[in-house]
């Protein structure tokens, strides 16, 4: 579309309040909307994908509160005047990846994030599913990397000690008559887009593979490939890996601002302190665009799309051993499949996401009617799902851009920057494959980088004592008697284990950093029993009192005082 | 020497009445407890009350506990602490293996007590919205983190629920300083004892809302205030009733769940009414020589009770004989929440024998009765019944049959 004919349908739909003009990069829209939908709308109407130009959401929104972004309220100069080779912004699925990749080489790299963990935001508000990119048509980058980054997760799980099944995908079809379209895309997908596991599987072969899924189904869209892994554990283990490689790994680290100078990024300032890098890696999820803007290269916007997931109870697992959904004929106007049934690594069932569009970028807040929604559609998915199978939901935040697809690119007016940006589903399926190439660029920039002979790929995970074998199990408690003692009923895990996250090289003492390594608080009475006990670990490992240990940000101590003690 | 009689699974209030007996009536046991001492969840009940029935004194929770610990101690009855089974295998008997600080050990029985309590349903059980902050607890944790560890979890407290926990909790946070801004119940009428409502609300000028929710939480990543609403009579909130109420803290006491994993793990069958496993008058489940007692089975508020049905199982197991069961159910009928045992072993003999039941509804002069093909054997006029208070009953059962009918009703004054 030209830009006085998109200026002119805009100027009738919005008298005037808004309008587009272009650069060599982007479509800009200004002005000012009283509703966040128009201001989607006019951005998406924008969208042309021929140019391969971006849309830039530059509109106002009238009388708008400001979302107020958390920030750590450390200040210290722990990072002051480092100079890494690179520095990459952001600890989720795309930021470590990379920065693991990059660990293979001899660079000074460090990785910053404003959370207290990594994976805190997206990277572990996802469903886990290596997905097998059936459902992406050709053109897109996500589409060019899924298959690749699907295949090489066996490998990947296997050098991060991080549990991975192929459970395989079915999206099925009530009607009949569907046989023949769903042939084509079957076709289609198989020998044109390259997703070669594709195959098109009847009710029989459906009933023998779940025989709980909605009796009703025909056909199903098979892809065996498709599996499931725990993006956060993963994501943690990236960073590890990375660690254990010599690289560098700053938390509650808040990009302030940037000096630049010629287009180059000189200085980044952060609450710790000043930052020299060479390069830098954008990485920041739906704070990307932000990140461009302050290296002056924001040629894109990133619109947060929300998403809820629900977790049953482990109770309900016989109910599903794979990824199941039901699909509507009627074309889904939400980005998203609209979600499935997830038998997890960890054996829950995973519900959902839906995706709903949210002006806030930390809007992790669930509501009642997604709830109500994706059990709507996933009561026809699986026979026999109960409401109150449900133990825990929530929200992630999805970093959409426009043209809906990643960003994978140099820096188009700022010179030692890489956006890796855009990156939603299937970006966790996508990471690895990504972080190849993203990390081939980055040495290409720098120039004269050196391979180390000493890598390790290999990450010492912690040992999941509840998974082996009595005798193995008996050996590892004589070793270590911590291991014997469970500190979490629900999901068996022992105080050694416990320990042994505290001891790793991305220690995160909280009672959600230890969650979200080993599980205590997961399970069905959602640490009830465990908090307390995970919390005593805490403060013994680190010499504080119970009082002080943290939930999850360093301002959430679990206690305001001790017993007897004055306000 | 790791073959028992019986192994109790459990070694709060029900699993150690069940051991001391047993050890009474020469049963040998062993007691396994998954935490580092024996009592369970009495250890964090420091409030009164327990065991006015029993002992007619009233003591706290460590208390009551203490008494039955002594006797385990005088008597030498075989415990193991820190312990946590980790598998039960069926063969000959039970073999269960245990996780212990000194590695897996392995333990026979022919018998097996399963003792394992109850836990409480959270925040996300009843529907609370919101981003996960800090500042949301169960009042057990609370209580744990408040009694255990003397942590003082906050300043500003909202509680939902008027179960017991709940209320103890107000009162004992509002000892500890903490301001206790109310109590909200989604019901019409209180959930927990009466003498709770009173000893621990209105001694302290808490105020009581029923008919009211929490809907949802506010803040991240700290808890700043919560939404409140009132619902109607299908429980349903009523738009344009929201309030905000700042708080720190919000303590949710909806209510406990029998924990039957281990149950549930070697076929045993759960209730849908009590929600704990389903047992004969002998607490032996549907599974041959597997047993249920105290809150596994139902959950009771009285730990008196709780005792009582783990000496149930004590004696059942001392007169068990290898006669084939032949059960068969009760029938339920009416203003009944639930009745445990549900089941009878018609081969047993089932004179004098103890059962609980609660109605599902506040009833004045109620009738209860229990009928054997339609012959009344018991009939009871309660001039009160309240679902939060659990009543016992001693029925008499005559020689019954395969083909007996047995039911069991509550029926409101007409």
């Amino acid at each position: 579309m030209k830009i006085n004919k998109l200026n002119e349908k805009l100027n009738s739909l919005y008298n005037g309040k808004v309008s587009a003009k272009e650069d060599e990069y982007s479509i800009i829209l200004t002005g000012e909307l009283e509703s966040y939908d128009d201001i989607l709308n006019a951005c998406n109407m924008a969208v042309d994908k021929k140019s391969h130009k971006y849309v830039v959401n530059n509109i106002k929104l009238l009388n708008e509160v400001k979302e107020k972004i958390r920030i750590p309220s450390i200040n210290d100069k722990s990072l002051d005047n480092a100079h890494p080779d690179v520095l990459v912004i952001g600890g989720g699925i795309s930021g470590t990846s990379i920065l693991r990749e990059l660990s293979r080489y001899d660079l000074d790299l460090l990785l910053v994030d404003k959370e207290c963990d990594l994976a805190n935001q997206a990277s572990s508000r996802n469903d886990g599913e290596i997905h097998p990119g059936v459902d992406l048509k050709k053109g897109s980058l996500k589409q060019s990397y899924v298959v690749r980054g699907n295949r090489m997760y066996d490998r990947i799980a296997k050098e991060l000690y991080v549990p991975f099944r192929r459970i395989g995908q079915y999206a099925a079809f009530c009607e009949w008559w569907m046989f023949l379209p769903l042939l084509f895309v079957v076709l289609e997908r198989k020998y044109i887009c390259g997703v070669d596991d594709t195959r098109l599987v009847g009710r029989r072969t459906l009933r023998k593979l779940d025989s709980r899924l909605n009796h009703k189904f025909t056909w199903a869209i098979s892809n065996p490939m498709s599996g499931v892994i725990s993006p956060y554990e993963l994501t943690i283990a990236f960073g590890e890996n990375a660690v254990q490689n010599g690289a560098k790994v700053s938390l509650n680290t808040y990009v302030e601002s940037m000096d630049l100078k010629d287009g180059v990024i000189e200085c980044v300032h952060t609450n710790r302190g000043n930052i020299y890098p060479k390069l830098v890696i954008n990485a920041a999820g739906v704070f990307a665009d932000d990140v461009a803007e302050m290296a002056h290269d924001r040629f894109y916007s990133i619109h947060p799309r929300k998403g809820t997931i629900a977790i049953t109870d482990k109770k309900a697992n016989y109910l599903i051993n794979t990824i199941s959904s039901v699909q509507s004929v009627k074309k889904n106007k939400n980005h998203t499949k609209g979600g499935g049934t997830i038998r997890t690594v960890h054996d829950n069932l995973l519900l959902g996401p839906d995706a709903v569009e949210t002006r806030y970028k930390e809007n992790f807040d669930t509501q009642r009617n997604s709830i109500d929604n994706i059990m709507a559609k996933q009561t026809n998915t699986v026979e026999g799902l109960k409401r109150s199978d449900i133990i825990t939901y929530f929200a992630g935040v999805r970093a959409a851009t426009f043209e809906e697809d990643f960003i994978l690119s140099k820096g188009k007016r700022t010179k030692n920057l890489i956006h890796v940006a855009g990156i939603q589903s299937p970006g966790l399926t996508t990471a690895p494959a990504v972080a190849l190439d993203i990390s081939k660029m980055a040495v290409e920039m720098l120039g004269d980088v050196k391979e180390k002979t000493d890598f390790n790929p290999y990450r010492k995970g912690i040992p999941h004592i509840n998974e082996m074998s009595l005798e193995e199990r008996d050996a590892y408690i004589k070793k270590n008697p911590d291991y014997g003692k469970i500190i979490c009923r629900c999901e068996e895990i022992s105080k050694g284990e416990i320990i042994d996250a505290l001891n790793s090289n991305i220690p995160v003492e909280t009672i959600d950093g230890i969650k979200r390594r080993l599980r205590p608080g997961m399970g069905r009475c959602q640490g009830t029993f465990c908090m307390p006990l995970v919390a005593k670990i805490i403060a013994e490992h680190k010499g504080i009192e119970i009082k002080d240990v943290c939930k999850s940000d360093e301002d959430t101590k679990i206690g305001i005082r001790n017993k007897g003690e004055n306000e | 020497m790791n073959n028992y009689n019986t192994i109790v699974i459990g070694g709060g209030p029900a699993g150690l009445a069940c051991a001391v007996k047993l050890h009474k009536n020469n049963v040998s046991c062993l007691i396994i407890e998954r935490e580092q001492y024996l009592g369970g969840i009495l250890k964090q009940c420091i409030h009164d009350g327990f065991g006015l029935q029993r002992f007619k004194e009233k003591l706290s929770g460590p208390e009551y506990a203490e008494r039955f610990v002594n006797e385990v101690f005088e008597l030498n009855i075989p415990f193991i602490v820190n312990a946590f089974v980790v598998s039960i295998e069926k063969k000959d008997g039970y073999t269960i293996n245990v996780s212990t600080v000194e590695g897996i050990k392995t333990y026979t029985c022919e018998n097996l007590v399963l003792a394992t309590g109850c836990r409480e349903r959270t925040s996300k059980q009843v529907e609370i919205h919101g981003s996960r902050p800090k500042g949301v607890y169960t009042a057990g944790a609370v209580q744990h983190l408040v009694n255990v560890d003397g942590v003082i979890p906050c300043k500003k407290c909202v509680i939902l629920g008027s179960g017991d926990i709940g209320l103890i909790m107000a009162r004992r946070l509002t000892l500890e300083g903490v301001k206790v801004e109310a109590v909200y119940e989604i019901m019409p009428n209180p959930s927990g004892l009466k003498r709770n409502i009173y000893q621990c609300l209105v001694d302290y000028d808490i105020p009581l809302y029923l008919s009211h929710t929490v809907k949802r939480t506010i803040g991240y990543p700290n808890l700043e205030a919560v939404e409140v609403m009132e619902v109607d009579e299908k429980l349903k909130p009523i738009e344009g009733t929201e309030k905000i109420i700042e708080c720190d803290c919000l303590i949710v006491s909806v209510g406990l769940i029998p924990e039957n994993e281990l149950a549930g793990r070697i076929g045993v069958l759960s209730d849908a009414r009590a929600k704990g496993a389903r047992c004969d008058l002998d607490f032996e489940t549907n599974v041959e020589h597997v047993y249920t007692c105290g809150n596994a089975t139902h959950v009771n508020d009285l730990v008196d009770y709780v005792s009582e049905s783990g000496e149930v199982v004590a004696d059942a197991i001392r007169d068990r004989n290898d006669s084939e069961r032949k059960l068969i159910d009760i029938e339920v009928k009416g203003r009944c929440a639930y009745l445990v045992p549900e089941m009878i072993d018609v081969n047993k003999k089932n004179n004098k024998r103890v059962m609980y039941f609660r109605s599902n509804k506040i009833l004045k002069n109620a009738t209860v009765t229990m009928k054997v093909d339609d012959k009344e054997i018991l009939r009871r006029v309660y001039a009160n019944l309240r679902p939060p208070e659990m009543e016992r009953i001693v029925v008499d059962y005559p020689e019954l049959s395969e083909n007996s009918k047995v039911v069991f009703e509550i029926e409101e004054a007409k």
